[in-house]
């Protein structure tokens, strides 16, 4: 079992000297730019979160100029998921997959909305209740390491924008393998490295000069999207995290860059 | 350099996520247009239902789902389904052709229509479009008010009285022209007659031209 996160990208930034190395031991982790224990991890995690829930959905679509919609979109067409199909949204916070999910799967099917942040789910039930989405809606708070499910219960799980908050990835990962039916499907959304130098350098400048900015001002929290900018970079790119969902027992993994590799989709199966 | 093009195309697309833009906004209209119906349509039939679109002036497919686990129903528009439980390869033109009328099974023979899976999805898909029944002044009237709507509501009859009314005047003056000016306009065969009639007059005043000056030269002659 590997606790290591490798980055091999993160050398490349321009903010490099702000940047510790990326390398955890048996007992520390990464929050951002900072090196913690690895025990802090979750509840320095479920702060930011506890924080920013109930302006989350009002950011995304500030931070991302709407384009979060159309990622999750993307997401949802990858996953091929059909009427009485089970489903895991794991670290679904507001549940915008989930409402999706929900419509798709009908009434012999079932989505399961899991996040390890109570508020966040809050927010997400209180949400998903009010656009009427009852009927095969299930919430459960847990943590993605150790999910508490049967083996194979799941034809599709998705993270979007989860993985990188995970303290130990690799575990989430054999965690989320297992609940997966045999033929089933992972689907991780997540940041990750752009595929240009300008953009990257663009889209640096916009992570650390505007958008702590932006949640000072909307959410009245710079410091939580100073983490969330760190966080992204501190994320395995695209290939590191291919390599680690081929670890864990995924087989035929691929990914796709959506708006240059800002952001990129991950697939994987169980066979 | 054609497949690098292609691939060059759907790059772009793909990093825009231009499928996506289309399938959000398609979504967007027809169940707006959903919730506007007037009629009340029976969904049960096709809950649950997707129907596939592949048409030839698209790059990508267009799935339909109709949701009906909540209130109201909805549909939702997706690209790149693989298990729809009907697909329909066809073109824009033929589409119209099919609102023209135009008999299904011309169109399957002409190789312009190709139909996989349950076709009376398709057709239920189709009966929902049909029925819709929506009251745009009413609609209008919610955004802007009853006074800009009736206004407005003025102007698009005024206008579209006029355009009546100028299309029957053209209509009118057409007829007039074929009953009674067609009738006095020479006709083709008319003036190749004419043109012949004056063509045989002139060799005639030509011949009697001819005799008169050997007349007078017979005469000057004796």
């Amino acid at each position: 079992m590997s606790t290591t996160d490798q980055n091999s990208q993160a050398s490349d930034l321009p903010t490099t000297s702000e940047i510790p190395a990326n390398v955890d031991n048996e007992s520390t982790t990464h929050f951002g730019y900072k090196t913690i224990e690895k025990d802090d991890k979750i509840s320095m995690v479920a702060g930011v979160f506890h924080s920013v829930a109930k302006q989350y959905d009002v950011m995304n679509d500030l931070m991302s100029f709407g384009i979060h919609r159309l990622w999750k979109r993307f997401t949802i067409d990858a996953s091929g998921v059909r009427p009485g199909n089970k489903v895991l949204d794991l670290a679904g916070g507001t549940g915008d997959l989930t409402a999706k999910f929900s419509k798709l799967v009908g009434r012999e099917g079932k989505v399961i909305l899991a996040d390890i942040n109570s508020s966040m789910l809050n927010v997400g039930r209180d949400k998903l209740r009010d656009k009427g989405l009852v009927q095969n809606i299930e919430y459960v708070q847990a943590n993605a390491e150790y999910l508490p499910f049967e083996e194979n219960t799941f034809d599709i799980v998705t993270i979007a924008f989860g993985l990188r908050n995970v303290t130990d990835k690799d575990k989430a990962l054999r965690s989320i393998y297992s609940v997966l039916k045999p033929g089933g499907r992972l689907l991780v959304l997540e940041f990750s490295k752009p595929e240009h130098e300008l953009l990257n350098k663009a889209y640096d400048f916009y992570s650390f000069n505007i958008l702590p900015k932006m949640g000072e001002l909307v959410a009245k929290d710079g410091e939580s999207y100073q983490y969330l900018a760190e966080s992204i970079r501190m994320h395995p790119d695209q290939n590191t995290l291919k390599g680690m969902m081929e670890n864990a027992g995924f087989e035929q993994t691929s990914f796709k860059n959506l708006t240059g590799g800002v952001v990129a989709l991950h697939k994987g199966y169980k066979f | 350099m054609a497949p690098l093009h292609n691939q060059a195309v759907t790059k772009i697309s793909n990093d825009l996520l231009l499928t996506q833009v289309v399938t959000a906004t398609l979504e967007l209209i027809i169940n707006k247009a959903l919730s506007l119906n007037n009629k009340s349509v029976s969904f049960a039939a096709v809950a649950q239902k997707t129907l596939t679109l592949n048409l030839a002036e698209l790059p990508f497919s267009l799935s339909f789902t109709l949701d009906n686990t909540s209130m109201p129903a909805s549909i939702i528009v997706r690209s790149g389904y693989e298990y729809s439980d009907c697909t329909i390869n066809t073109s824009v033109n033929t589409l119209k052709k099919l609102k023209t009328n135009v008999p299904l099974t011309q169109l399957i023979k002409r190789d312009e229509l190709d139909v996989s899976g349950d076709i009376k999805i398709a057709q239920q898909f189709s009966n929902i479009a049909l029925s819709l029944d929506i009251d745009w002044q009413t609609e209008l009237a919610k955004h802007i008010g009853d006074v800009p709507t009736h206004k407005l509501l003025q102007f698009g009859n005024k206008i579209t009285k006029s355009l009546s009314s100028t299309g029957k005047q053209l209509e009118a003056d057409i007829s007039e022209y074929l009953v009674h000016e067609k009738r006095l306009v020479v006709t083709n065969s008319q003036l190749n007659a004419f043109n012949q009639m004056t063509k045989d007059v002139a060799s005639e005043v030509d011949a009697l031209s001819a005799r008169i000056d050997k007349l007078i030269a017979d005469t000057a002659g004796q």
